[in-house]
């Protein structure tokens, strides 16, 4: 039996080739989305629980208070002291390791110097994490200060080959290192990325600000493990008022994070986690869901609108003494046939798509043959999707009374009401508009943001990294490129000018009240030109100049700021900074300095010279190209042991809005396919509905309807179909895309059109779709229909 | 083998009743060749079905080799198609997409009849109704008097003790339909099976050993054939 019902589902198949295409098609791309979304979410889910401690690894986070003791924000860095004092007091913290942000450290050895990703740490950091050596003792890898581990890519990049354990490394241009490790690539779903490790203790002896205890100043990451007893939350009520008994000036409390809750639980509201991209994933999830569920309607729809030609099948079989469960089972089978080839088509579109998919998510999936994790998740799709779209065609099927589908007299509801299958694809469509406003949405929310001006002019403004000999040679770079006149203006300053990176209260101004020193300004130090290289406005006063002595100690306060300090005379007023006096020389138009989509902070730009980045404006008379090789090689000649790095602003701009510019592709991407499977569904479904309509199209033709009344006349009832899930969809749509907006403090408005725009598209795809089949239907000579009857 | 009392089907509309079937009561035994005729509409078809449970009477009795059919559940007249009923159709009904002798094979499956059996058994049918060169061609190869025989030899297959058969030969010519009412004669005298046919023509009817007439729903007459 299963055998023969094997046999006529395949002839089955091949009879209808067009409704196999469509149903294998359509189901192939519904399951290759989801597979996608699957493989992604299961990467995100992967984050950080590759190590065999995971579930025991913490971070050190700060839940920073006010005076009342109210959580204000919520920080990943924790002071340099917090590991040894965690150490000492709880026997339950097995140990830990202090790790520095990531940063590009320049690496050199004869032949070759770049920079690498590089993280200083404690050598038990190699304890915390266990990496995979390829060379190198990882319980000794980095107790020598002058030591440091490569990953294989890395070692691959300085020296060709991966085997260059004792190989020595030109570290920073300051010191030789050994290399005393090389390890595998770490996955890229992991929180505590580099490319190289080097140790604390070199740290501390490169700079001065580490050595010093300091339970003031939180900069660095603080993991440790806990006894695999230990439990988190009693752990966790011990480290109240913690910080407070070492500092007693310090308004904050420590608390311990899982590392493997990091990555998707991260966001922070009040001290407590609220999600973070978990919240994306799930809705990547449900993405993937609705998609594969569309793609299932498709088939649910074709195949029971397919009955008159298997309704004669149904009965005979009946009257043979088949049983309902005979059936039910000849047909899941069916579907399972279907889900399986398409299944197979689709991975063999993931091996295709899954590159792009990568390049456009920035990440690194990489569908693994040999795990059976993928295979199972496979298996599972395919039962779950061959049981879902076989189960309504299949009962509603085998439910046929043997004489009327005998007699070919099956009737379907006429009328207002619903039947399932237009439920079906009122749901279908109803999704597709959903994304369709989504996508819309985002890309206005994107441009939005892209048009705020940013208060200053990002033409031909460049950054580079001011390191190595361009401290002590600042004034000998800068007199030669302005010479060169490749650049008609630059300056030094602490950060860039695109990145928020520091923030500073507790300034004090004539009238403030005591809650005012919590305001947190956003602080650049600079030296001179950084208001005219980036061509920033000056409301009041003037920029620091070099002609007063004075400007040594003054300040440059933002529009915003002397509206925070509800200064009536700013310029010339005396500001308390960092416990002494500053006067105010100038005001500037506020610029956006934070993301772009949340309001804008109050700014202090200070003079002093402790500098990160060097800005400069590269001379619009001469071609981007020619200025930019000019620059490059009075950057060499100054400063011959770096690699030349240059940015350009407008592109550090630009990937501040990654994440939305994510959200905008997945969302056009999969909105796109969606439609693309459900107007599948829709041609399949006016076919068969033409085809069983054709008598009637034959009749009307005779008694002298045009083709355009006809093609009217067949097109109604799912024109009707798609103006109910307009209908339903769009307050929706709203509803969700109003929710999302809230996310941000600056946002684009919803409006109207947005809404008929979505509407109108969807009515235009979905007539067009029709009309191949009405139109071919109204063409037809009448006589080949009738003549049969 | 058959026993009807006071068979009614009425279909109401509006409270307004339509009789289709009224107060049939007959009995068919084991071998008989009983014919139904009668004009358009006057509800042999209905009585057929109702014969052959495929539809239920509005009221009334229908025994089936001493078993209350109205009584029965799903199961157990599944279980009759399989074992005791054999039908044959105006329009043949063969599943297009099987060929001659998976049709014929098909009620065996559902009989789960072992593979070796199933295959002699075709075999033999095959060979007995001349088909041997046909059994891996398709319905719609075949003409309509050779798809009416393939009918026939899926009916027969499964050794039912009755074929009901709804005017078998009405898609055919007279050659053909000749050689079909044969057929059904042979079984019935040769092999002692019980054959029920609704027909228009009076030849046909004559084949067997006895004719109902039905008009209005009603039985006018019951006559033996000599």
């Amino acid at each position: 039996m299963f055998k023969l019902n094997l046999k006529i589902a395949l002839r089955n198949l091949f009879k209808n080739k067009v409704y196999a295409a469509i149903n294998i098609g359509g189901l192939a791309v519904g399951l290759t989305s989801c597979l996608l979304l699957m493989l992604y979410a299961t990467y995100e889910w992967g984050y950080d629980k590759q190590f065999k401690n995971s579930n025991h690894i913490y971070q050190a986070m700060i839940n920073l208070q006010d005076k009342n003791g109210n959580v204000i924000r919520t920080i990943e860095q924790s002071q340099n002291v917090m590991l040894d004092a965690l150490k000492q007091e709880f026997p339950d913290v097995s140990y830990g390791a202090r790790s520095t942000s990531s940063y590009k450290r320049l690496v050199a050895n004869d032949e070759q110097s770049l920079k690498l990703q590089s993280r200083y740490v404690d050598p038990d950091f190699l304890k915390v994490f266990d990496y995979e050596f390829i060379s190198g003792n990882p319980a000794k890898a980095l107790n020598d200060p002058n030591s440091i581990v490569l990953t294989a890519t890395a070692a691959k990049k300085i020296f060709g080959k991966t085997d260059v354990l004792n190989e020595k490394i030109r570290f920073e241009n300051q010191v030789d290192l050994k290399v005393t490790a090389v390890i595998k690539d770490l996955p890229s779903n992991t929180t505590f990325g580099f490319e190289s490790l080097t140790t604390w203790t070199l740290y501390e002896n490169l700079n001065e600000w580490p050595k010093q205890p300091s339970w003031g100043s939180h900069d660095y990451h603080t993991l440790v493990k806990l006894d695999e007893k230990a439990d988190v939350a009693s752990f966790n009520l011990k480290l109240k008022g913690f910080v407070r008994k070492h500092f007693a000036n310090a308004n904050e409390d420590v608390f311990l994070y899982p590392l493997t809750k990091l990555h998707l639980y991260g966001a922070f509201v009040n001290g407590q986690s609220t999600g973070g991209n978990i919240n994306q994933m799930r809705l990547f999830v449900g993405l993937a869901i609705g998609i594969l569920l569309i793609a299932c309607i498709n088939f649910m729809n074709l195949a029971t609108a397919s009955t008159q030609g298997r309704a004669k099948e149904i009965g005979v079989k009946k009257t043979m003494g088949a049983t309902r469960t005979n059936l039910v089972s000849q047909f899941m089978l069916e579907s399972f046939i279907l889900t399986l080839l398409s299944i197979l088509l689709s991975i063999i579109i993931l091996e295709f798509t899954l590159p792009l998919f990568n390049q456009l998510l920035g990440i690194e999936i990489v569908f693994d043959y040999l795990n059976p994790i993928n295979w199972t998740l496979i298996l599972v799709v395919l039962i779950l999707t061959g049981f879902v779209a076989g189960s309504y065609p299949a009962f509603y099927l085998s439910g046929f009374n043997v004489i009327q589908s005998l007699k070919k007299s099956l009737n379907f509801k006429k009328g207002y009401a619903l039947t399932f299958r237009q439920v079906l694809v009122v749901v279908q469509f109803s999704f597709s508009i959903i994304l369709i406003a989504a996508t819309i949405t985002i890309y206005k929310q994107i441009q939005f943001v892209k048009n705020t001006p940013l208060g200053y002019d990002t033409n031909g403004l460049v950054e580079i990294p001011h390191e190595g000999l361009l401290y002590s040679k600042f004034n000998v770079l800068k007199t030669k490129l302005l010479s060169s006149r490749a650049v008609i203006s630059m300056t030094q300053s602490s950060g860039s000018i695109s990145n928020k990176n520091s923030t500073i209260r507790a300034l004090g101004w004539d009238g403030m009240n005591e809650s005012d020193k919590l305001i947190d300004f956003d602080q650049i130090y600079t030296t001179y030109d950084f208001i005219k290289t980036a061509n920033i406005k000056l409301i009041a006063g003037r920029d620091f100049n070099e002609k007063f002595a004075s400007d040594s100690a003054a300040l440059l306060l933002s529009k915003k700021a002397v509206e925070v300090m509800d200064l009536k005379n700013p310029v010339g007023a005396s500001i308390l900074y960092q416990g002494a006096k500053r006067n105010i020389v100038g005001v500037f138009e506020d610029i956006v300095w934070d993301n772009p989509s949340k309001n804008t902070a109050p700014m202090v730009i200070a003079f002093a010279d402790i500098s990160d980045v060097i800005t400069m404006r590269l001379n619009p008379e001469k071609s981007l190209s020619e200025s930019v090789g000019l620059v490059t090689s009075i950057i060499k000649e100054v400063n011959p042991n770096f690699p030349v790095e240059i940015n350009f602003i407008d592109n550090l701009n630009e990937s501040k809005l990654k994440n939305e510019r994510v959200l905008g592709t997945l969302a056009n991407l999969f909105g796109c396919l969606a439609i693309f499977v459900s107007c599948l569904g829709l041609f399949g479904l006016s076919s068969f509905s033409t085809a069983q309509r054709i008598k009637e199209v034959s009749i009307r033709k005779i008694l002298g309807a045009s083709v355009g009344e006809l093609m009217t006349l067949l097109s109604a009832s799912f024109v009707k179909l798609i103006f109910i899930a307009i209908v339903i969809a769009l307050p929706i749509a709203y509803y969700v895309m109003n929710n999302w907006l809230q996310t941000f403090e600056l946002r684009t408005a919803l409006s109207w059109w947005l809404f008929v725009l979505t509407a109108l598209l969807i009515l235009v795809i979905s007539v067009i779709t029709i009309s191949w089949q009405t139109y071919r239907a109204a063409k037809t000579n009448p006589v080949d229909a009738l003549k049969y009857e | 083998m058959i026993e009807l009392k006071n068979i009614e089907k009425y279909y109401a509309n509006k409270g307004v009743k339509s009789y289709i079937l009224r107060h049939v009561t007959t009995s068919i035994k084991q071998g008989e060749f009983v014919s139904i005729m009668g004009p358009s509409g006057a509800g042999k078809s209905t009585l057929l079905n109702i014969l052959g449970m495929l539809e239920e009477p509005t009221y009334g009795e229908y025994h089936f080799m001493g078993e209350d059919v109205t009584a029965m559940k799903e199961r157990q007249r599944i279980e009759l198609y399989r074992n005791h009923i054999g039908f044959v159709f105006q329009a043949y009904h063969l599943i297009d997409e099987m060929t001659v002798a998976e049709n014929i094979e098909a009620p065996l499956l559902y009989k789960k009849i072992p593979g070796a059996e199933r295959k002699s058994r075709i075999a033999d049918i095959l060979d007995r109704f001349n088909m041997v060169a046909k059994k891996d061609l398709f319905p719609n190869q075949l003409s309509g008097g050779q798809q009416q025989l393939v009918g026939i030899a899926r009916a027969l297959v499964a050794q039912p003790s009755i074929i009901l058969a709804d005017e078998p030969t009405g898609n055919l010519q007279s050659a053909q339909a000749e050689q079909i009412m044969d057929l059904f004669k042979k079984l019935n005298q040769e092999e002692n099976i019980t054959i029920l046919q609704v027909t228009h023509s009076e030849k046909n009817a004559q084949y067997g050993n006895r004719i109902l007439t039905i008009e209005d729903g009603v039985i006018k007459e019951d006559v033996t054939v000599k």
